[in-house]
C-alpha cells in the first residue's frame, strides 16, 4: 500500500541544509503493523509526516495505494487525510471547548457530513473505544487514557486505511497504555495498517515489523521481501 | 534612578518581543490622534480664514443698523421703521468723541451703463470717509469729494472689475456712466480688494449716498459704519451712540450697534463649537484604540503568566508587576500618539502644499491635548491588565504549563 | 464544509474567549453606532430644510427686485425699478399657467397693545398667501379676499407675537397699534417656527396696500407664484423674466424656482451628512485593526489546533475560512450591534427635540451593516492567510 523510493526530505538551517530524510526506500503492505524507531533527531517525525501527506518530499518518490503523492495538488492531499489517514499523537491534541461527540465530530465538519449523521457515527465511534458512558465530558473532565481513546475515535471515525500514531501512549501511565495498544491493535487486527512510532522498545516489540532510522537513514526493516498477503 | 530606567527597558523588551502586536497597537491610536489633528487644524484654518477676511477692514469698526433684529451678519436688512436712520443722524455721530470716522451707507442693485456696455451690479452709496473707515484705498483718481453728504453729487467711483467690464483696459477717470437714467463723472477706480463672504467689492459702483437714496428711493440709511481712534474707546463710543439716537429717535431704540468684535466673537464661538464636536466625534476612535490596547495587554498577561510567577518568586511586589503592565500600555499609546501627531502635522504640511488656499492651521494646542489625550488612553487601557497580573497568585501562576 | 458548521465552529472560538470577543465587537459597534446616528442627524437636518421648503407648496416661482451679475449674491435692498403691485396685476393676467399669485412687503415697526410693545416683522400680504404658504389658522381667519388694492386694517398675529401682547387673553376682535396706525386682529395663526429665514410664529401680517403706504414704499419685497404644475415650471420662468422686462424695459428681477433652492440645500447637506459618516468610520478603521490584532494573537495562539485540523483533513482553503468567518462575525455582531445602538440613539433623540425628523437613511444602514462585514473581511485576511501558513508538521511537535 505504500511505497517509498530514494525519498529525501532537506530542511534549510541558517545556512546549512538539514536532511531529515535521506534516501529512504521502504513499503508497507496492507494490514502490517510497523513499528518505526530511532534516536532522538533520527527523523521519526519527519517520517510520519510525510507518510501522512502533511509535508512534502523534497526529492524522491511516495506511492500511496498506486497514486503518486507528490503529484497531488493541495485539495486532494487534504482528500488523502480526510478520508484515508488517522493521526494518533503524543499530546492526544483534543479541543477543549468541545466535548467528547463534538471532538470525533471535527473531521466530519470538514467533510461536510450533515448533522445527524455526524452524530450518530461520533457516537458509535466513541462506543467502540469504550466510551458511551462519558459523550458529554469535555477534555479537562477525562483522564489521560480517556482522552487518547477520544483522539482514537476521532482518527478512525471516518473509516481510514492507515493509522499513523506518534507515540501514542508517551503521556500515559503503564495501565493506561497497555488499554491504548491493545485497542489500536485490535483495529489492526480489522483491517487497519498501523504504524507506530515510538522510542519505547516494549511498545515496538508489539508490532509485526520494525523499521529502524538512523540520522534519516533506513538501516533495518525497511523494504519486506515477502509478498503482500 | 537606574533601577527605574531597567524596569522601563524591561517593559520594552516585551514590547520589542512582539514587534507586530505593539506596532498595530499603536497604530489604532495613530489613527485616532491623526483625524483628530486634522480636523482641529482644519477648523483653526477656517476660523482663520474668516477672521482674515473680516479684519481687513479694520477691527476697530462698529455698524448702526435700524431695526432691533439681531441676526447674525445681516442686522436690520429688511428696513423700514417709522424712524429713520437718516443721514442727519449720521452727521449727528460725529460730535462723539473717540470717532475717527464715519460712513453713512444706502446699498442697491442696479444696471450700470458706460462705454457702450451694461452691468447688473450693486450700488453703494457712501460718505466720502469710506477709504478710511474701511482700509479700502483708491487706485486711481480719487474717492468721492467730501462736500455736503445731503447733497445729491454727480460722481461715481468704479469698482476695479466693474471699469474693466465697461471700459476695457481704457482708463476709467473723466468717463460717464449712467445708472438708472442719471449721469456720474467717473472720478475713482477703487485698489483690487476681493471678496466678502460672497460679495464681489470690485464689481461694484460707489456713488454718493443721497444720489443712491434717491436712485433707489428710499428715505432712510441702510447702515452707518463708524471707526472708532482705537479699541479701548469701543465701549464708550457706542454708549455715546445709543444715547444720542435714543434722543433723536424720540426714546426709541429701533436701532442696532453691531462691534466688529461682537460678530467675530460670535462666529468664533460657533465655528469652536462645530471644530470640537467634529473632533469629538474622530476622538471616539481613541475610545476604540483603547479598547483595541486593552484586549491585547489583557492576552497578554495570560500568555506571561509563567513569567509573572516567576518575577513574583524572584522578589517583585504585586505593585511593580502592576506598574510593569502599565508602562507597556503607556508606551504603546504615547507611541501611537507621536506617531499620529506627526502624520497629521505631515498630511497637513503636504496638503497645504498641494492646494495653499487649503485652510489648515494646526494650534499647538491641539498637539499638546492630542498627547495627553494619548497617555490618558495609555493609562485607562492598561490599569484593568495590570490590576489583574499584579493579582495573579505566584505559585499557581508557576504551576501554569 | 457546510455553512451552518462552518459558523457553528467559528462562534465556538469565538466564545472560547469571551473578553477579546467582547472588546472586539464593543470597537465596531461604538464606530457603527456614531456612523447611524450621525447620518440619522445630517439626514434629520436635510429633510427639516427641505422639508420646510415644501411646506411652501411645490412648483413655486420666487420673483425678487434686482439682478446681480457677481455670482452667488442674492438681491435684496433698494432697487431702481419698483416691482409692483401693477406688476402682479399684470403676472396675473398674462403668465398662463399662474395658480394663485402672493405678493409680499416687508417692514420692521413697533406693535402695541394696553401697556405692552415688541418690534417685530411686519408683512403685507393678499389672501393668497394663506394657500400658497399653507398657511393654518389657530384661531379666527387670515386676510380676507379681495382687491389687493384695498388695504384694509385686518392684522393676522403669530402665535408668539399674540402671547406676547395679549398673554392669555383673547387677541380677536381687538384693536392693536403698529407704529400710528391702527389695526383689527381678525386671526392668528398655528405654531409654525422658522421658515426661510423667518420665525413665523413672531411677526405680523397685514395686507399689502396698507404695509406699502405704512412704509412709504413702492416696491414689493417678493412675489410668490404658484404655478399649475411641475412641468409648467421652466415654461412659466421664462415667460416671467420676459414680462418683467417687457415692463421694465431692463432685466432687474431674479426668478427663481424653489426646487432649484431646495436641490442645492439637499446636495449641500447631503455633503455634510456624509463627511460626518466619513469622519465617523475612522473609528470605524481603528476598530478592524483592533480586529486584526487580536485574530493574529489568536492565530499564534491556536497553532497546535491548526495542526491539528490539518491532520485531520482539513485543507488550506478552509483553515482560511475559518479564521476568515472568525473575523467576520466578529465584526458583523459588532456592525448589528453598533445599529441597535444607534437607533436607539437616535430614538432618544427624537424624544427630546421631536420636531427634528432625524432618521438614518437607507442607505446609510446598508452600508453601515456592508462596512462592519467588509471590517472583518479585510482585516481579517491576513490573519487567516497567517494561519494557513503555519507548517503543521511543527505545530503538532508540540504540546
Amino acid at each position: 500500500m505504500i511505497e517509498l523510493r530514494s525519498l529525501c526530505r532537506t530542511y534549510r538551517m541558517g545556512s546549512e541544509d538539514v536532511h531529515a530524510l535521506n534516501n529512504v526506500t521502504l513499503n508497507i503492505k496492507k494490514g502490517e503493523h510497523i513499528a518505526v524507531v530511532g534516536p532522538s533527531g533520527s527523523g521519526k517525525s519527519t517520517l510520519l509526516n510525510i507518510l501522512g501527506c502533511l509535508d512534502r518530499p523534497t526529492s524522491g518518490s511516495y506511492r500511496f495505494s498506486g497514486k503518486e503523492v507528490g503529484d497531488l495538488g493541495e485539495v486532494e492531499l487534504s482528500g488523502l487525510r480526510q478520508r484515508w489517514i488517522g493521526f494518533v499523537f503524543q499530546f492526544f491534541h483534543l479541543l477543549p471547548r468541545l466535548d467528547a461527540v463534538g471532538n470525533v465530530e471535527v473531521p466530519m465538519l470538514f467533510a461536510g457530513v450533515e448533522k445527524e449523521q455526524r452524530r450518530q457515527r461520533s457516537r458509535r465511534a466513541l462506543e467502540a473505544v469504550g466510551l458511551g458512558h462519558r459523550l458529554r465530558h469535555k477534555p479537562e473532565e477525562l483522564s489521560g487514557g480517556e482522552r487518547q481513546r477520544v483522539a482514537i475515535a476521532r482518527s478512525v471515525v471516518m473509516g481510514p486505511r492507515l493509522l499513523l500514531a506518534d507515540e501514542p501512549t508517551g503521556n500515559l501511565d503503564r495501565h493506561s497504555a497497555e488499554e491504548i495498544m491493545d485497542l489500536i491493535e485490535q483495529m489492526n487486527a480489522e483491517g487497519l495498517t498501523l504504524i507506530v512510532v515510538t522510542h519505547d522498545p516494549a511498545i515496538a516489540k508489539r508490532a509485526g515489523r520494525i523499521i529502524r532510522l538512523e540520522d534519516g537513514r533506513v538501516i533495518e526493516g525497511g523494504v519486506d521481501l515477502q509478498p503482500e498477503s | 534612578m537606574p533601577a527605574a530606567m531597567d524596569r522601563f527597558v524591561f517593559a520594552l523588551s516585551a514590547l520589542i518581543g512582539h514587534r507586530l502586536r505593539t506596532a498595530l497597537s499603536a497604530l489604532g491610536v495613530a489613527i485616532g490622534v491623526a483625524a483628530v489633528i486634522l480636523l482641529t487644524s482644519l477648523g483653526e484654518g477656517t476660523r482663520d480664514y474668516v477672521v482674515s477676511q473680516f479684519t481687513q477692514f479694520g477691527t476697530d469698526l462698529l455698524a448702526v443698523n435700524p431695526g432691533k433684529v439681531k441676526t447674525f451678519g445681516m442686522p436690520g436688512m429688511l428696513g423700514g421703521t417709522t424712524h429713520k436712520l437718516t443721514i442727519d443722524d449720521a452727521e449727528a455721530l460725529r460730535q462723539i468723541p473717540g470717532i475717527k470716522s464715519l460712513v453713512p451707507m444706502a446699498i442697491g442693485q442696479a444696471r450700470v451703463e458706460g462705454g457702450g456696455k451694461g452691468r447688473s451690479v450693486f450700488i453703494y452709496g457712501v460718505g466720502h470717509q469710506a477709504p478710511e473707515t474701511w482700509q479700502f484705498p483708491v487706485g486711481q483718481g480719487r474717492f468721492l469729494p467730501p462736500t455736503d453728504p445731503r447733497r445729491k453729487g454727480a460722481t461715481a467711483v468704479l469698482g476695479p472689475k466693474l471699469s474693466r467690464e465697461l471700459f476695457g483696459e481704457a482708463p476709467a477717470l473723466g468717463r460717464r456712466v449712467r445708472i438708472a437714467g442719471t449721469g456720474l463723472l467717473v472720478v475713482g477706480v477703487m485698489e483690487p480688494k476681493g471678496q466678502l463672504l460672497g460679495f464681489d467689492l470690485d464689481d461694484s459702483a460707489y456713488v454718493p449716498v443721497a444720489t443712491a437714496m434717491d436712485l433707489f428711493n428710499v428715505d432712510e440709511l441702510h447702515e452707518i459704519d463708524v471707526l472708532v481712534e482705537h479699541a479701548d474707546l469701543i465701549p464708550d463710543v457706542v454708549e455715546g451712540i445709543r444715547a444720542l439716537l435714543i434722543e433723536r429717535h424720540r426714546g426709541e431704540e429701533d436701532f442696532t450697534i453691531t462691534t466688529q468684535a461682537e460678530m467675530l466673537d460670535t462666529f468664533g464661538r460657533i465655528l469652536g463649537i462645530i471644530t470640537v464636536s467634529v473632533s469629538g466625534i474622530a476622538a471616539v476612535s481613541l475610545l476604540v484604540g483603547a479598547m483595541g490596547i486593552l484586549t491585547i495587554m489583557w492576552i497578554s498577561v495570560t500568555e506571561r503568566t509563567r513569567e509573572i510567577g516567576l518575577l513574583r518568586s524572584l522578589g517583585v511586589t504585586p505593585g511593580g508587576i502592576s506598574r510593569l503592565f502599565l508602562t507597556e500600555s503607556v508606551v504603546v499609546a504615547l507611541i501611537g500618539g507621536l506617531a499620529g501627531i506627526a502624520f497629521g502635522l505631515g498630511v497637513a504640511a503636504i496638503a497645504k502644499f498641494v492646494v495653499p488656499t487649503m485652510p489648515l492651521k494646526t494650534p499647538s494646542a491641539a498637539v499638546v491635548i492630542a498627547l495627553g489625550m494619548s497617555l490618558v488612553v495609555g493609562v485607562t487601557s492598561g490599569w484593568l491588565p495590570a490590576r489583574r497580573a499584579a493579582r495573579l497568585d505566584p505559585i499557581e501562576a508557576l504551576r501554569e504549563e | 464544509m457546510r455553512t451552518i458548521d462552518l459558523i457553528r465552529f467559528a462562534i465556538g472560538a469565538l466564545v472560547g474567549h469571551r473578553l477579546r470577543t467582547i472588546l472586539s465587537v464593543a470597537g465596531v459597534a461604538v464606530g457603527i453606532a456614531a456612523v447611524v446616528a450621525l447620518t440619522a442627524l445630517g439626514e434629520g437636518a436635510r429633510r427639516y430644510v427641505t422639508g420646510e421648503f415644501e411646506a411652501l407648496g411645490a412648483n413655486i416661482l420666487i420673483v425678487i427686485p434686482g439682478r446681480v451679475e457677481t455670482t452667488g449674491a442674492m438681491p435684496f435692498g433698494g432697487v431702481t425699478h419698483d416691482l409692483t403691485l401693477d406688476d402682479v396685476r399684470a403676472m396675473k393676467t398674462r403668465i398662463r399657467h399662474a395658480l394663485r399669485i402672493a405678493p409680499l412687503a416687508m417692514g420692521t415697526e413697533t406693535v402695541r397693545y394696553g401697556g405692552l410693545s415688541r418690534s417685530l416683522p411686519v408683512i403685507g400680504t393678499t389672501s393668497e398667501f394663506q394657500e400658497v404658504r399653507r398657511v393654518t389658522m389657530g384661531a379666527g381667519r387670515f386676510l380676507p379676499e379681495g382687491d389687493m388694492d384695498q388695504g384694509g386694517s385686518q392684522v393676522v398675529l403669530g402665535i408668539k407675537a399674540a402671547e406676547e401682547l395679549f398673554g392669555s387673553g383673547n387677541p380677536l376682535g381687538r384693536i392693536v397699534r403698529i407704529g400710528e396706525w391702527r389695526f383689527r386682529v381678525i386671526g392668528v395663526m398655528a405654531p409654525r417656527g422658522r421658515g426661510l429665514g423667518f420665525d413665523f410664529d413672531d411677526l405680523v401680517i397685514i395686507p399689502v396696500r396698507t404695509n406699502l403706504a405704512m412704509f412709504n414704499k413702492t416696491t414689493l419685497f417678493r412675489v410668490f407664484v404658484e404655478i399649475d404644475g411641475a412641468d409648467a415650471m421652466r415654461i412659466s420662468e421664462q415667460e416671467l423674466e420676459d414680462l418683467m422686462e417687457a415692463r421694465h424695459r431692463v432685466k432687474d428681477v431674479t426668478v427663481i424656482a424653489q426646487d432649484a433652492v431646495v436641490e442645492s440645500f439637499s446636495s449641500i447637506l447631503g455633503a455634510m451628512t456624509l463627511a460626518l459618516a466619513g469622519i465617523a468610520s475612522v473609528s470605524l478603521a481603528v476598530a478592524g485593526i483592533g480586529i486584526m490584532n487580536v485574530m493574529l494573537v489568536s492565530v499564534s495562539e491556536r497553532r497546535t489546533e491548526i495542526g491539528l485540523l490539518r491532520a485531520l483533513g482539513a485543507g488550506k482553503g478552509q483553515i482560511l475560512t475559518v479564521f476568515l468567518a472568525e473575523a467576520v462575525m466578529l465584526s458583523g455582531f459588532g456592525g448589528l450591534l453598533g445599529l441597535g445602538m444607534g437607533l436607539a440613539a437616535v430614538a432618544v433623540f427624537i424624544e427630546i427635540y421631536p420636531a427634528f425628523p432625524a432618521a438614518p437613511p437607507l442607505w446609510a444602514i446598508a452600508s453601515a451593516i456592508g462596512m462592519s462585514l467588509g471590517v472583518g473581511a479585510i482585516f481579517g485576511v491576513w490573519p487567516a492567510r497567517d494561519a494557513v501558513k503555519l507548517d503543521p508538521v511543527q505545530a503538532l511537535a508540540r504540546r
